[in-house]
């Protein structure tokens, strides 16, 4: 609510047709259209009454009056329109000053067509009611009953000049008795009645238009409170955005320097180490070279967990998939195979690789994808004493499958839900791994939109184990 | 044949005597510098026949050796062969420097620490034997 306070609500200048003003421009409308109407409304009656019930009285002005009303009602028109052709920008107080141009003009139309009619005589003279009412739907209590009072106030004194023989009377012949404007009674009766009227449908009409546009403001105050609160609230959202990544960016950040502090001194370490067992720094004795191996393994071992661990908040912030562009899978499985090969023959174990012919390209990270494969491919290295590893792709309707079948050891039938956890390792095997590669490689298939799962054992081979994860052929790359 | 002169950039002086120690077993004269101010200063100096530069040193790193090596006022030294020897994976090193200036990293080789003295031994021998051509 404080966001009220301090911005006070100014609908004429924030919006460009305020219902306030939208209701203003009808109001100018009406009071044109019922001048319109009025002017053959006069005729007609003034016609009526001379042809039809045989009144008599001059009716010249009247049609004078007529054109007279005519003529500023096309002004007033024209001048409208220019007003509406304006557009933007508050009209409010245009409106109601030129508003308040057609009421006078109206009252003193009014009072002089009054004077022409036979004045008290007229019963038309109640039309000031209408008038009135007409003046409420815009303007506010005050002024309606200003205007009301003026009304009053020109037609007593049109009628006391009449009765004072300062002003001609107009007799309706064979309507009212000759004399009947010098009767009191009848005069003063008229104008109580006149009065009261006047000012109690002030009262009415007044109380009706400000009811509706103390709700009409109500609406208003709501629609603005509405869209301060939203935006608000958007800003705010925008504003926590902009903070988590500037601290996702921080903590890469940190991450990188994490990484290449934990690093360096196991890289120097490792440097000395390949090159006493290389033999830059002499001859080495059996016993100290299997020491200095068995140091360097560990060390190697060391410097994996390391990349592993600082690889997890990588993918997860999204950061590895900045790097995906359209790349050929089969150059992929190339790559990792010719890293992988070497183990593979050490090991005695057969390489398989089906790939068909004009596979589709596909969106992705090349590195990425490269460390998936050589993950599958050297856990099934890794755990298949002797036989094959086959790596399979196939293109399906809307992914590319790829397939790494071994005839290994398999794994534990109730340790298959854990395969892809952190640091999960089977408890059927001697574990030299960090336990992470799994559960990286399937956050990178998931960062890229697709699956992966491991049957075991291979149904076909009824031994061993099938690793399968999905890629879709069409991916934008999931950003996390 | 007559010595060839290495200029290594490290910032960690285990690795640059490491490196030194492994090309000094194969006759190559080595120079060495701490950051890449020292480095282009050296390059200056000595004229080397291959630079090894690191990537992440104080003062001014690899990155910004390598930038500046670009910059026309260095073509005296630009068919010096660059070999980089950095933890960074190769391929997080070749995004982060075309982010920041556009370009490929174009070096001549990439071998990441640590570095097995047989492959770094090969790969300089490489470098090298091009640059002789």
């Amino acid at each position: 609510m404080e966001t009220l306070n301090d911005s006070p609500i100014t609908t004429e200048a924030e919006h460009e047709r305020s219902p306030q003003e939208a209701a203003l421009r009808i109001w100018l409308k009406v009071l044109i259209t019922t001048r319109w109407t009025a002017i053959p409304v006069v005729i007609i009656a003034s016609l009526v009454a001379t042809r039809v019930f045989n009144i008599a009285f001059p009716t010249a002005p009247v049609y004078y009056i007529c054109v007279f009303i005519a003529l500023y009602n096309l002004a007033l028109l024209l001048q409208a329109r220019r007003i509406e052709a304006r557009g933007a920008g508050s009209l409010v107080r245009t409106i109601r000053f030129y508003g308040s141009i057609h009421i006078v003009l109206d009252l003193v139309t009014l009072t002089v067509l009054l004077h022409f009619t036979g004045g008290i005589e007229n019963p038309f003279i109640f039309y000031f009611v209408l008038h009135i009412i007409g003046a409420s739907i815009a303007l506010s209590r005050k002024e309606v009953y200003l205007l009301a009072s003026t009304a009053l106030f020109m037609v007593s004194l049109l009628v006391g000049l009449e009765y004072a023989g300062v002003l001609p009377h107009v007799n309706l012949v064979g309507f009212a008795p000759p004399l009947l404007y010098q009767q009191v009674s009848h005069i003063l009766a008229v104008l109580v009645v006149l009065a009261t009227a006047l000012y109690i449908s002030t009262y009415m009409a007044t109380s009706v238009a400000m009811e509706l546009r103390r709700r009409q403001q109500e609406v208003i105050e709501l629609r603005e409170r509405l869209l301060h609160e939203r935006t608000g609230q958007l800003e705010k959202a925008s504003i926590e955005i902009a903070k988590l990544e500037e601290e996702k960016q921080r903590f890469l950040h940190f991450l990188g320097i994490a990484a290449h502090d934990l690093k360096a001194p196991l890289t120097a370490i490792q440097g000395f180490l390949w090159i006493m067992l290389g033999g830059y720094s002499g001859e080495l004795s059996d016993k100290q070279k299997n020491m200095l191996e068995r140091s360097s393994r560990r060390i190697t071992e060391l410097l994996n967990l390391i990349s592993d661990l600082l690889d997890i908040p990588r993918i997860e912030t999204g950061q590895t998939m900045q790097d995906i562009k359209e790349i050929s899978l089969r150059e992929v499985v190339r790559r990792s195979l010719d890293d992988l090969r070497n183990t593979a023959k050490e090991k005695g174990i057969k390489l398989k690789v089906e790939i068909p012919q004009n596979l589709p390209r596909i969106q992705g990270s090349s590195p990425r994808l490269q460390q998936v494969i050589t993950n599958l491919v050297s856990n099934a290295i890794s755990y298949t004493p002797e036989g094959t590893v086959t790596i399979r792709i196939t293109e399906k309707a809307k992914e590319l499958q790829v397939e790494v079948i071994d005839t290994g050891i398999g794994i534990p039938p109730d340790e298959l839900p854990q395969v892809f956890d952190d640091f999960f390792r089977a408890s059927n095997v001697e574990a030299r791994g960090t336990g992470l590669g799994l559960s990286i490689s399937r956050r990178i298939v998931e960062a890229h939109g697709g699956r992966i799962w491991v049957e075991s054992p291979y149904p076909e081979n009824n031994r061993g184990s099938k690793f399968t994860c999905t890629l879709p052929k069409k991916n934008k790359g999931k950003k996390k | 044949m007559e010595q060839k002169k290495i200029l290594v950039v490290d910032d960690d002086p285990d690795i640059l005597d490491a490196v030194t120690w492994i090309l000094e077993s194969r006759g190559y004269q080595v120079v060495t510098a701490r950051d890449g101010l020292e480095g282009l200063a050296n390059l200056k100096s000595e004229n080397p026949d291959l630079v090894i530069l690191d990537l992440l040193m104080p003062k001014m790193d690899g990155f910004a050796l390598f930038k500046e090596l670009q910059n026309p006022s260095w073509s005296k030294y630009q068919d010096i062969p660059v070999l980089i020897l950095s933890s960074v994976r190769e391929e997080a090193s070749r995004r982060r420097y075309e982010l920041e200036t556009g370009h490929e990293l174009a070096v001549d080789d990439y071998v990441e620490k640590p570095m097995d003295p047989n492959v770094l031994l090969e790969r300089v021998e490489k470098l090298i034997a091009k640059k002789t051509r």
